[in-house]
């Protein structure tokens, strides 16, 4: 029998104004936020590290006619940001929400700068994904931060994430372009990045996360537990939520909320019923750490939480891979596959055929989910990675380096493409045909069947720049390699619960749920309306953190 | 290249410690993230171990082939990387001490007051994080009659162009295995012999 949602216990074992539920960047804004408010804030994690899925991610935050884009010399303006977030989000996006949040972003992130110390700098030369093409595009419009010091976060240096499985570590994004690219990455200052990494210094996802958790939990002495799920929502009978239930050490852990409760859970990708139902797929694996059940689904569902939705097909999905035997926090660890924006690689899906422009996965998470009604299936979530003798002489597959020996659990092997069509069990005659025609256009560093190479963004971070076309090269040299991909989420869910524009969360009949907020992947991306660019989802972390943590405050 | 060295000591005959090192079977299953191990040899055996590198664990297998069992001194011997671009090499000291003077003949490695302040950090956190007990089980115990010291040390060294990256990443789980290693296998032979309690 379903249980009822708890009521205020007779005593609590801690009492906050604030609980913040998870500790990701949206949480943790808030926590900031609220604390700088004058709130008492409380921090709850389920994991044993804090920093959530933003401490395993790029570390980028998307802000157009941001603060330091005059650093490298770019001018922008906020009308052609905000026909760019409108041409990414389609048509989907709920209005008021977006304008809110265009109207405070760069607040947002300005105090994270300001007043918690975080130190960005603009990354220059990385395209928005539809530049130029889109209206309102540009370039250099990412912040990432500086170097962190890990050893500043004193006892919360072994309960944060110091380096992302998915991300170079210790690496800047300046360093990771200057180097040349993922594609020249046997080429890169190990030497360098091996001192950062004994003396724990961080970039990327973990860096990020590293300056927010040194500004909330050590500078401001904010109160933080690990391996503290909670699990629901505490209601009076009024209906407003005034604290939460969680499990510590084993019991219940009662945590009042005198001004509200902020849910910054992230998604549920490792929830496989709603990953595949909410998703569109009948196959869902993650790279996210395993902490991400979609908690707040179910938390706001049991108090009347309207539970709202964007597109998938607009999201961020890849197409990716297990390597046999490796493991995160004790599961196996899927990587997203960059591969394919090197030359000399391609996708084919059951039928030994192209699909989509591989470099851009923007355009194959659509195809992805491509319904075949004739034969009511998925034609293209059967799809394998072919790489030839010329990428294997230049760059890596997963850990791999060139000259490496790929096992056989990973990577079938062939003299030919018809063998390895054979072994992979797609049609050869299909496969060889595929090849033929992807290879006399290849040759010209050209790709008129899906583009590939069209796009800047997809150039700079995965091609290899010293090729006419840097996502474009011949896959005509033996031997053959084929993997078998999945689809890989990355954390960047379509469902989340709706909020309005001081991030409150609505009731199903309406009105907000006095006490209740929600955040980052907790709360629907109605904003952006799904239109999914990388950066966006950290920035729109920042600023409904820094409104919420403001608004339960009594701003 | 990564390098770490551990040193303990009981009140074992070093002769103790010797006849229990010279057969793998006795203590393969004692290194940390031991999945199994074969032996193909008096010399050679295959090992697959799980081992953090950074923030994922990778299962990890080893040619091993001991090039010298100078009991009741020292074992050495080396790992051929089957699956991973890596070698290295794992070394048993053993010796008597029944006072200072007679310490090991090949004397740890020391470190510097800095390193074993970061030594001491890393393996705390490290333990704690993964939920083990912060300290190790076994102490110096000083020298007297029928003690013997036992250091492990070892050495990695992954190849390919990530080389330096790597062994900066493993560095920490090496820190924690050699550690475990030593202990484990003094405190095996204690609890056999019956010298636990010190």
């Amino acid at each position: 029998m379903a249980q009822s949602p708890p009521s205020p216990p007779p005593s609590w074992d801690l009492e906050a104004d604030v609980v913040c539920v998870g500790s990701g960047l949206g949480s943790i804004t808030a926590a900031l936020a609220a604390h700088d408010r004058g709130s008492k804030v409380v921090i709850l994690e389920k994991s044993p590290k804090l920093g959530g899925l933003c401490a395993y991610g790029g570390g980028e935050v998307f802000c157009p006619n941001g603060p330091h884009m005059q650093d490298i010399g770019q001018a922008d303006n906020d009308d052609d940001a905000g026909a760019y977030f409108r041409f990414l989000g389609a048509g989907f996006n709920d209005e008021p929400l977006t304008r809110k949040l265009l109207a405070t972003y760069r607040e947002a992130i300005e105090y994270t700068e300001k007043e918690a110390g975080v130190q960005w700098e603009a990354v220059e030369g990385l395209d928005d994904y539809y530049y130029p093409d889109a209206p309102g595009s540009g370039t250099g419009r990412y912040l990432a931060v500086q170097v962190f010091d890990g050893a500043t976060l004193g006892e919360w240096q072994q309960k944060t994430w110091a380096i992302s499985p998915h991300f170079p570590p210790a690496a800047t994004h300046k360093e990771m372009y200057a180097w040349g690219g993922l594609a020249n990455v046997t080429k890169w200052d190990y030497e360098l990045l091996g001192q950062r990494i004994a003396s724990d210094q961080r970039t990327f996802g973990p860096g990020m996360m590293g300056w927010f958790v040194k500004a909330s939990v050590v500078d401001r002495g904010i109160e933080a537990h690990v391996e503290t799920p909670v699990t629901a929502l505490v209601s009076d009978d009024e209906g407003r939520v005034v604290g939460v239930r969680a499990q510590k050490d084993g019991r219940d852990f009662f945590v009042k909320a005198a001004r509200g409760v902020i849910l910054g859970i992230g998604g549920y990708d490792h929830n496989e019923k709603m990953a595949t139902m909410y998703e569109e797929t009948h196959e869902w694996h993650s790279a996210a750490q395993p902490y991400l059940h979609g908690d707040h689904l179910v938390m706001g569902g049991e108090i009347g939480a309207e539970i709202a939705s964007v597109p998938p097909t607009n999201l961020a999905m890849f197409y990716g891979y297990n390597i046999p035997g490796e493991e995160h926090d004790g599961v196996p660890l899927y990587r997203s596959s960059w591969e394919c924006g090197c030359p000399h690689a391609i996708w084919v899906n059951g039928q030994g055929e192209r699909f989509c422009d591989e470099s851009f996965y923007k355009d194959y998470g659509p195809r992805l989910r491509e319904w075949n009604g004739r034969t009511q299936s998925q034609d293209n979530l059967d799809v394998f990675l072919i790489l030839d003798g010329n990428y294997r002489e230049r760059y890596p597959l997963g850990s791999f380096m060139p000259g490496m020996e790929i096992p056989e659990e990973l990577a079938q092997k062939a003299d030919t493409p018809r063998e390895l069509a054979e072994k992979l069990g797609i049609p050869a005659d299909a496969f060889e045909k595929t090849l033929e025609r992807f290879n006399a256009h290849a040759e010209k560093g050209e790709d008129p069947d899906f583009g590939a190479g069209h796009f800047s963004w997809s150039n700079r971070l995965a091609g290899d720049p010293s090729y006419p076309n840097p996502n474009v090269g011949v896959v005509n040299k033996a031997p053959f390699y084929g993997v078998k991909l999945v689809p890989v989420g990355v954390g960047i869910n379509s469902h989340g619960l709706r909020t309005n524009t001081d991030g409150q969360v609505l009731h199903v009949r309406g009105p907000a749920i006095p006490g209740l907020y929600a955040v980052g992947m907790s709360a629907a991306i109605l904003d952006l309306g799904g239109g999914y660019q990388s950066g966006t989802s950290n920035m729109r972390a920042i600023t409904w953190g820094y409104i919420t943590g403001r608004h339960v405050s009594g701003d | 290249m990564a390098e770490v060295e551990y040193t303990t000591s009981a009140r074992l005959p070093v002769e103790v410690i010797w006849d229990f090192v010279r057969e793998i079977d006795n203590w393969a299953a004692m290194l940390t993230g031991y999945q199994s191990h074969e032996k193909e040899s008096e010399d050679g055996s295959l090992w697959v171990l799980k081992g953090d590198v950074g923030a994922m664990t990778r299962t990890l297998k080893f040619r091993v082939h001991v090039s010298e069992w100078a009991g009741p001194e020292r074992v050495v011997f080396q790992l051929e990387g089957l699956n991973e671009q890596m070698s290295g090499d794992g070394i048993f000291f053993m010796a008597p001490f029944e006072d200072e003077e007679s310490a090991p003949a090949l004397a740890p490695r020391r470190y510097n007051l800095f390193q074993n302040i970061g030594l001491v950090i890393t393996r705390f956190f490290f333990r704690l994080f993964r939920g083990e007990p912060t300290r190790a089980r076994t102490v110096d115990a000083g020298p007297g009659k029928g003690m013997a010291r036992l250091t492990f040390r070892l050495t990695m060294n992954p190849g390919g162009p990530m080389g330096p990256m790597i062994s900066a990443m493993i560095k920490p789980a090496m820190v924690v295995a050699a550690e475990d290693l030593a202990n484990r296998i003094i405190g095996h032979l204690e609890q056999e012999h019956g010298s636990a309690q010190r």
